[in-house]
């Protein structure tokens, strides 16, 4: 039962957390995208700017350094609480702000605003789904604990 | 294979197996049979005791000293805490981070954390926390990959 062998080296460590953050990106720049299309398409055009979506990419992945190191992780916090909440309207401020100054909604401010609401409601739900997500592998784990201990009587 | 079972009125308790071949089958028995003989050596107030590594709870090293906690005591060990890795290695006991070890089957629940890390809550109310750089190989001890 030891595992001196198959403890994870500093470069596996490292590419597990960056896994995490590139996955933390592709999450958020298709909800961004999602968003951005939409926006586009009540405006009567059908085409998005590459750009534009360069940007996005460039953003989710930067903020998903930022959230990971800096932001503790919150939308995979166990609870929102005082310090994920600030946190969460940080991210939201600085999503927005580069949503603004890159013109991403033809710097229209109603646009903006509801994007800033949409970027909470969006952090919300990966937080919900990432807690969901526990509960069920809480269950897993107990399950397989006393599987684990019945077995390993019976040995 | 065959076994047969006689209820003695005197001596001592006996266990005896009979075999030819070292096959996984014997080799689980034997494994059975060491984790009831096998016995740890630890002080309590300066008096040494034996005791059995099934009532402890988790071993831990601080200060270079190695800890074994049971639910009512903490006795020190006179071993560090990689031979007690090897000597419990045939028994429920996982190295859950650099100075701890503990007994999967004290465990009383289990708690997913964020970041894939477990909170494990032992049955005197203790909570431990294993990383996840452990919770991995946790994970994969509790599904049987690996024995």
């Amino acid at each position: 039962m030891s595992k001196k062998n198959d403890k994870p080296t500093l470069w596996e460590r490292y590419l597990t957390k960056e896994i995490g953050i590139e996955f933390k990106a592709c999450l958020y720049f298709y909800a961004l995208l999602f968003f951005y299309c939409i926006f586009r398409l009540v405006c009567g055009r059908t085409d998005a700017s590459i750009w534009h979506m360069a940007q996005m990419i460039f953003s989710t992945y930067v903020m998903g350094y930022l959230q990971v190191y800096v932001f503790w992780n919150f939308d995979e916090a166990d609870a929102l609480q005082a310090k994920e909440i600030l946190a969460m309207l940080l991210c939201t401020g600085i999503y927005t702000g580069v949503s603004y100054l890159c013109g991403w909604f033809d710097k229209n401010p109603v646009a903006t605003l509801i994007f800033a609401a949409y970027v909470v409601f969006l952090y919300v739900c990966v937080f919900l789904v990432y807690r969901t997500r526990r509960r069920i592998d809480d269950k897993l784990l107990n399950d397989e604990l006393q599987l684990f201990k019945t077995r390993d009587k019976s040995r | 294979m065959k076994y047969s079972i006689h209820q003695i009125t005197e001596g001592e308790d006996e266990l005896i197996l009979r075999y030819r071949e070292l096959t996984p089958e014997v080799e689980r028995m034997i494994q059975f049979m060491n984790r009831g003989q096998a016995r740890l050596s630890g002080k309590d107030n300066g008096e040494t005791v034996l005791f059995s590594p099934e009532e402890v709870l988790y071993i831990e090293t601080v200060d270079d000293k190695t800890f074994a906690y049971t639910k009512e005591k903490v006795l020190r060990l006179d071993m560090t805490l990689n031979g007690v890795e090897d000597y419990l290695k045939d028994i429920s006991f996982f190295r859950c981070s650099k100075s701890m070890i503990v007994n999967i089957d004290k465990v009383e629940r289990l708690k997913s954390l964020p970041s894939n890390r477990i909170d494990v809550m032992m049955q005197n109310g203790e909570h431990i926390v294993i990383s996840r750089t452990y919770a991995s190989e946790f994970r994969r001890l509790l599904r049987g990959w690996k024995n």
